[in-house]
């Protein structure tokens, strides 16, 4: 009689704790609610989904909420009784009393509630027995906010708006206001959205069952006629997104809640910020650049003059003078297709993605402790771990999702420590937030681990049996001078005990880190740190623990799994043994150079000395988000030939000598894989803008230009020419994909692993290494003249170069990049919050508003480069991380005063 | 109730505690500004909206107490007795008309006239020397009422308990050991004096056998029936009765925090609480130690801010917790999932307020007390239509007739109906008074609620129509506003009646009588769900009083 129920008088099977109405679900028993949603708690509020339970048979019987009652073994559930059936009617009345009567009638049973309600229990409007009484009508519209909505006469308070910015964003911008009859939902403290601390996430806007919130785009009650099913082209989380259209256009996207990744969230990128892709600005033909003026070309006219300007410089200069630089916003496909291209066609190992600028050393440093340079662990293991350990992240802007998960874990008492320059929102809810001088993670980390050695908080039957060289490490670590590295980090080593004593000591830890990891001189030693911290404590291997690195674009993960680096080809196989090499070049058809190619600073480099003469640049806008852009420019406008395949005229395409017009995320399929190794379907919601070609394509046509013979774009065949050579994408197929994806690798069959390195690592036994701390060399070179430290950070509001957000209503929320400086540093310098501020590094100067922040400690500034009227990589330096190359965008050594007012040009 | 806002609060739990925080901000101005509500929400990591949607929901934090310096009692008592709008009459030559303001009963049901000002309650004749209270000239008036006891040895009613009581007391309770008292508690078969009747023994119990880091003990002293006085009798006059409760509660549950919601409409309560929590502090009976043991055992006292819904265990936890006081739903109970998501015993002032004499006589000796199923004593409060108003002790079980006749010696004036048990409770007509005894059964076979036993009379000229709108409009002014039925449910059968006696439309009774089954079957708390009761027995019994406003087939 364990678990059995009846329902109905049937008798049914039930999972222990779980609630009568999931169990009604399960067994495809229709029952009407209101204030129930699928990624929100059950509440208990509109008593809709009541239904008669009695202990025995023809016992008495009591009437019960079924969405929060938990099951009782043996009872006797009546989901139709008449008393209930006439219940749910009533209490729709006392509804319909409040709700109004024009909204009423034009509202679909399809998409409202309350009209769907009506149709299940029925009821209408005139049936109505109670005279009219008291309302919430005439609420003024709140049209505030470039996309949230709020028009309270349809409000039913039920509540899901204000639990979904709790329990799912965890932001809690809205509140019932009053009580009883009088309460009402509010935003902020009554004072709308734009006035509010809302970040448009729109969960509101996609909780609510009547659209008393909605957004700009009235996402859950507009017309559309088909709605596709893809992933968000923004950040690494990989949101999944339905996508919903009318005649061939997008008219609104909202978050699936049978998605594994985001249940049902995501973010103001992903949800609102689509107009760029059919913004007017879109390229829509291939442009060839005459006498310094773009013309409009044909694809073929575009397509001879690139085969015939590469055919040159390979005659001239041989291959090594070309190099390709990949895109992780692109998918799989077309970043295998590039690299194939640039190697199997042009004939060189010269090419790379812009991981390069961001994470080139976690998959460097996590590939020399592990083996494998991805997240060991899956996201959802946030909701199994004891210690949350963010370093150099700031996921509530970066990486919303996740952020948001994290926050609401932290919120919940799960420990976090935070090793950030800047106090982030994270850092807020932290147990621990070390507040560190930029540029000083790898002291810092040292002192972290020499805690956790002097305290014997060491995982030794791990550290003995998983891993090599602890002895040599331990005497290094022990070895540190913790007073220098004290100062040297500005943060108390009382502090730095302690959170290492709650990592070490959690049962389950877990670390996370970001571009403030890898975008330092010594990005991949820091990473070689994180990897030491979790093995030294055991923390590898199961749910719940690992290293994991929050990638920055949605195919980051990917570009570098299909090849896009210059020493290791597609599936990170080493192309300089030659057993690999005849691999490829069997796989391919054709002799492949083994020699292995530069890196996105080393062609810059190359460029400038002339070695380099072509280039060719899809999708990455190198000319505004690399550091320092003076020199930059001056490497591509030293090259004899630049292709650019792009969506906008960007600061980079300006410069191409061929433009080729891409198609984005929503015109294409294929797949992207996000920071936890999920690789995804990527479905077009609507054909490519009229014009251009989807990026796979354009690589294609001019594989076949130049003599190699490559079928058209398809993402299915495309997956399984990749699935031959990429060892770890073994058994996917588009099919085996399905809605939630698969994580890598993927065994034969389409076993997807969760959680790598649980039994050895991918190269036995883990490594650990020691690393010295070693002053920035732009600080050791510049501090004396330039004191303040500048280190560059996103937005919420804005992705990267801003090339996509900048087109949306994003713009209108976050108009321009600012620079947040401590009131003791505006006040030494006579600034004022909104003064214009001239900011001067060795390489140059740029003119940005001040914003007095205390996030940032005296002494330290930070700001974005979203837009390019601002140009802030005029002041990164080329200091570089020693062994990735990835730039130091992180620490930029700086000098301010207040500005005269002039507005600087834009260096061409 | 929201998880997030539970842990966030639980940060500086109850030593810097969030709703305290905002009653205090309150007492300047009568509201907090929405500055300080901001600043309030940064430094406890929340939401702008959230301090903002809290404090607007209690009558003494909402943006319209603002300014407001005097409350005129709008209780049932004082509403039947009719001394309220004199009363007003004379408060409004010496405050501006947005200087007043209301509270819902101020437990001065024997002498009505009630008023609140400068945090402190006035009735009867004290409206007289109103000048000499704003002037600060008076301040020595103190309410009077009976109390008696039929019984030789008083639960409650005895000698009030000394400090020097209370040590002798642990010394005792130490010395039998916790699952002894548990098992005393239990023999003695008490059951919550609040409303609901759970027997007290077992929720100690379940408390005690679950493993916790933490586990409290919460007094609900938010006394909110109109009509009932009993509980500020025990705290002004009984609070180390109050105390040592507690104090044996979390010495058998294992739980070292003791927690009094005490609500703010009962200042002088409050001041006397606190004061007897001083007087234990000073000998060594609060916090680490206790009586050289490794017990500890602190108390907090919290002041609620006019909101009758707060009575609701769940929903005063939420209040503690700094969040708006909404009824949660159950499972979790409060013994699982309590303050701060930890485990917590919710008992009343009377049932704690008992555990003394339990410990000193016996359980079996509390049993031998009343009925079997009804043991013990009950407090039982009578107004001012009372020959003898006052708060009297009796044992379960007497006739109802005596404690109306004999004790309360009858009315002053006709009486038709005696309204039991708070606006909740049911309403007995005097034909069904002799059929009762004062008894948990016996109320409830006869279709009424004992409830916490107060007593409102209804006298003959007072017209049950208006007494049925006053209920509803209680409803609805005290709705938390969580559930549909009870939120729009109450309005509307405000409305339904308000325009019966205004004679624009009469009841449609199948209607009314849908809403009733509406609100008792499908509320999510007592609130809704009980007011039908009393709405019921007004219809059945005063049905030819009634019938004039019902529309006639």
């Amino acid at each position: 009689m364990e678990n059995t129920v009846y329902i109905n008088d049937q008798h049914v099977e039930f999972t222990s704790g779980e609630t009568i109405l999931s169990l009604l679900r399960r067994q495809k028993i229709g029952i009407p609610t209101l204030c129930d949603a699928p990624n929100i708690k059950p509440f208990g509020s509109c008593r809709v989904c009541s239904v008669d339970v009695a202990l025995e048979k023809d016992g008495p019987s009591k009437v019960q909420a079924s969405c929060h009652t938990p099951v009782t073994s043996g009872s006797y559930v009546y989901t139709h009784s008449d008393r209930i059936k006439k219940l749910r009617k009533n209490i729709v009345e006392l509804v319909l009393t409040d709700y109004p009567k024009e909204r009423f009638a034009a509202d679909s049973p399809k998409k409202n509630s309350i009209a769907w309600i009506t149709q299940e229990v029925g009821i209408g409007m005139a049936d109505v027995r109670y005279e009219s009484g008291e309302t919430h009508f005439n609420n003024k519209p709140d049209d505030s906010h470039p996309y949230m909505r709020a028009n309270m006469d349809a409000c039913i308070n039920c509540y899901r708006c204000i639990r979904a910015c709790d329990e799912v964003q965890g932001e809690m911008v809205l509140t019932m206001e009053g009580r009883g009859f009088d309460s009402k939902v509010v935003i902020g403290q009554n004072e709308g959205f734009s006035e509010s601390e809302c970040v448009s996430c729109g969960a509101c806007s996609q909780a609510c069952p009547t659209g008393a919130i909605t957004d700009v785009f009235n996402s859950k009650f507009n017309d559309a006629t088909e709605k596709t099913r893809t992933i968000c082209t923004y950040c690494g989380v990989g949101c999944n997104l339905k996508v919903a259209t009318k005649n061939n256009e997008v008219i609104s996207i909202t978050a699936p809640y049978d998605a594994e990744v985001n249940g049902g969230h995501t973010c103001l990128k992903g949800r609102y910020a689509f107009k760029f892709y059919n913004h007017p600005e879109r390229l829509r033909s291939p442009l060839i650049k005459k006498d310094g003026e773009f013309v409009e070309a044909s694809w073929d006219e575009a397509y001879d003059l690139i085969a015939t300007k590469l055919s040159e410089i390979k005659e001239s200069h041989g291959a090594n003078a070309i190099a390709g630089i990949s895109s992780s916003r692109c998918t799989n496909e077309e970043n295998y297709l590039m690299q194939k291209f640039m190697r199997a066609v042009v004939g060189t190992n010269n090419i790379d993605g812009c991981a390069r600028v961001c994470h080139s050393p976690t998959a460097l440093g996590m590939q020399r402790a592990f083996g494998t340079g991805a997240a060991t662990n899956s996201v959802e293991d946030i909701n199994h771990t004891n210690c949350m350990l963010v370093i150099g992240a700031n996921p509530t802007s970066a990486h919303p999702v996740t952020g948001a998960k994290m926050k609401q874990a932290a919120m919940k008492g799960t420990t976090l420590i935070v090793v950030d320059p800047r106090e982030t929102v994270l850092a807020r809810y932290a147990n621990y937030h070390l507040q560190l001088r930029p540029g000083t993670n790898v002291a810092l980390l040292n002192m972290m681990l020499y805690y956790i050695i002097e305290e014997g908080l060491m995982d030794l039957e791990f550290i003995g049996s998983r891993t090599e060289g602890f002895d040599d490490f331990q005497n290094q670590i022990l070895a540190i001078n913790i007073d220098a590295m004290e100062s040297v980090t500005g943060v108390k080593k009382s502090l730095v005990r302690d959170a290492a004593i709650a990592y070490a000591s959690a049962s389950n830890a877990m670390s996370f880190h970001g571009l403030g990891v890898t975008e330092h001189s010594q990005g991949t030693f820091t990473v070689q740190l994180i990897a030491n911290l979790a093995m030294i404590t055991g923390n590898i291997g199961r749910k719940g623990v690992g290293v994991n690195p929050l990638r920055g674009q949605n195919n980051v993960q990917g570009a570098a799994d299909m090849g896009v680096q210059p020493h290791q080809g597609a599936g990170y196989l080493d192309f300089t043994n030659p057993e690999i090499h005849d691999l490829y070049q069997n796989y391919y058809g054709v002799d492949l150079p083994n020699d292995v190619g530069l890196k996105i600073p080393e062609m810059f480099d190359a460029a400038l000395d002339g070695k380099l003469k072509a280039m060719w640049i899809m999708g990455e806008d190198v000319a505004q988000t690399d550091p320092n852009i003076t020199k930059l420019r001056k490497s591509i406008n030293n090259l004899d030939f630049l292709v650019v395949q792009e969506l906008f005229m960007t600061e980079t395409a300006e410069l191409a000598d061929v433009i080729l017009p891409g198609a984005s995320f929503l015109e294409k399929s294929g797949t992207f894989t996000n920071g936890e190794r999920r690789v995804q379907r990527v479905n077009r919601a609507v054909p490519p803008i009229e014009g251009t070609k989807p990026d796979g394509q354009i690589v294609i046509d001019m594989m076949n230009r130049m003599g190699y013979s490559q079928p058209d774009y398809a993402p299915d065949t495309m997956l399984e020419e990749i699935s031959q050579i990429v060892p770890f994408f073994k058994g996917i197929t588009w099919e085996n994909l399905a809605i939630n994806g698969k994580q890598w690798p993927v065994a034969e069959g389409g076993v997807d692993t969760k959680i790598i390195h649980t039994e050895e690592f991918k190269i036995g036994k883990g490594q650990f290494a020691h690393f010295d701390w070693r002053e920035s060399e732009e600080l050791e070179t510049n501090a004396s003249e330039f004191p303040y430290i500048i280190t560059t950070n996103r937005d919420l509001e804005h992705y990267n170069c801003g090339a996509m957000t900048r087109r949306t209503g994003n713009v209108d929320i976050v108009t321009e990049d600012v620079l947040l400086i401590n009131i003791e540093d505006a006040q030494s310098n006579g600034i004022a919050d909104g003064d214009m501020i001239c900011v001067t590094s060795a390489r140059g100067k740029v003119d940005i508003k001040a914003k007095i922040s205390d996030a940032v400690k005296p002494g330290v500034m930070s700001t974005t480069f979203h837009f390019p009227e601002i140009m802030v990589n005029l002041l990164t330096s080329d200091v570089h991380d020693s062994e990735a190359k990835c730039p130091e965008y992180k620490v930029v050594a700086a000098k301010i005063r207040k500005s005269k007012g002039e507005v600087r040009e834009v260096v061409g | 109730m929201s998880e997030n806002l539970r842990a966030l609060s639980n940060r500086k739990g109850l030593d810097k505690n969030l709703f305290e925080q905002l009653v205090d901000r309150s007492k300047g101005e009568g509201t907090p500004s929405n500055e300080v509500l901001k600043s309030l929400a940064h430094e406890y990591l929340m939401g702008e909206a959230i301090t903002y949607g809290v404090s607007s929901f209690y009558d003494f934090l909402k943006e319209e107490h603002r300014g407001v310096k005097v409350h005129v009692c709008n209780g049932s008592a004082c509403l039947l007795a009719g001394t309220q709008d004199s009363l007003k009459e004379k408060l409004v030559d010496n405050f501006e008309e947005n200087q007043i303001s209301h509270m819902c009963c101020l437990g001065r049901c024997h002498e009505n006239s009630a008023f609140n000002y400068g945090a402190k309650n006035y009735s009867g004749k004290d409206i007289d020397q109103l000048s000499g209270i704003i002037d600060s000239k008076v301040n020595s008036l103190k309410d009077s009422y009976t109390v008696g006891s039929q019984l030789d040895q008083p639960v409650l009613t005895g000698n009030p308990m000394s400090a020097e009581d209370f040590v002798q007391a642990f010394k005792q309770l130490n010395s039998k050991g916790a699952d002894q008292v548990l098992s005393e508690l239990k023999a003695s078969n008490i059951r919550g004096r609040g409303g609901a009747g759970f027997p007290m023994g077992f929720k100690i119990e379940s408390c005690k056998n679950i493993e916790a880091d933490q586990k409290y003990i919460v007094c609900n002293a938010d006394e909110g029936d109109p009509g009932a006085y009993s509980d500020r009798y025990l705290l002004e006059h009984q609070p180390m009765l109050v105390l040592f409760g507690m104090m044996t509660s979390g010495f058998i549950a294992g739980a070292n925090k003791g927690v009094l919601y005490i609500r703010g409409e009962y200042p002088e309560a409050i001041e006397i609480v606190t004061n007897a929590i001083k007087e234990l502090e000073a000998i060594g009976m609060h916090g680490a130690n206790i009586v050289g043991t490794d017990f500890e055992f602190k108390f907090k006292v919290i002041e609620g801010a006019g909101a009758y819904v707060c009575g609701e265990e769940t929903a005063l936890l939420s209040s503690v917790e700094g969040q708006r006081p909404e009824v949660r739903v159950r499972p979790p109970y409060p013994t699982q999932e309590g303050l701060f998501g930890k485990p917590t015993i919710v008992n009343n002032v009377e049932t704690l307020a008992s555990i003394p004499w339990i410990l000193k006589n016996g359980g079996s000796a509390y049993a031998s007390l009343g009925t079997d199923k009804s043991t013990g004593t009950k407090l039982i409060c009578l107004d001012s239509f009372f020959i003898n108003p006052g708060v009297y002790e009796v044992e379960m079980g007497i006739p109802f007739k005596e404690v109306i006749y004999e004790i309360g010696g009858g009315f002053k004036q006709a009486v038709k109906a005696v309204h039991v048990g708070g606006p909740l409770g049911g309403i007995v007509p005097i034909s069904e008074i002799e059929n009762l005894n004062l008894d948990f059964e016996s109320f409830q076979n006869g279709g009424f609620l004992l409830g916490h036993a107060g007593i409102v009379s209804i006298p003959e000229r007072f017209p049950m129509i208006d007494y049925l709108e006053h209920l509803f409009q209680f409803t609805a002014d005290e709705s938390c506003g969580k559930c549909y039925p009870c939120r729009i449910g109450s309005v509307r059968g405000r409305e339904m009646i308000t325009n019966s006696k205004n004679g624009d439309s009469k009841i449609d009774k199948e209607l009314l009588d849908d809403l009733l089954e509406t609100m008792e079957v499908g509320s999510l708390c007592a609130l809704g769900g009980g007011l039908p009761l009393g709405v019921r027995n007004a219809l059945q019994y005063f049905k030819d009083e009634l019938n004039q406003h019902i529309k006639q087939e």
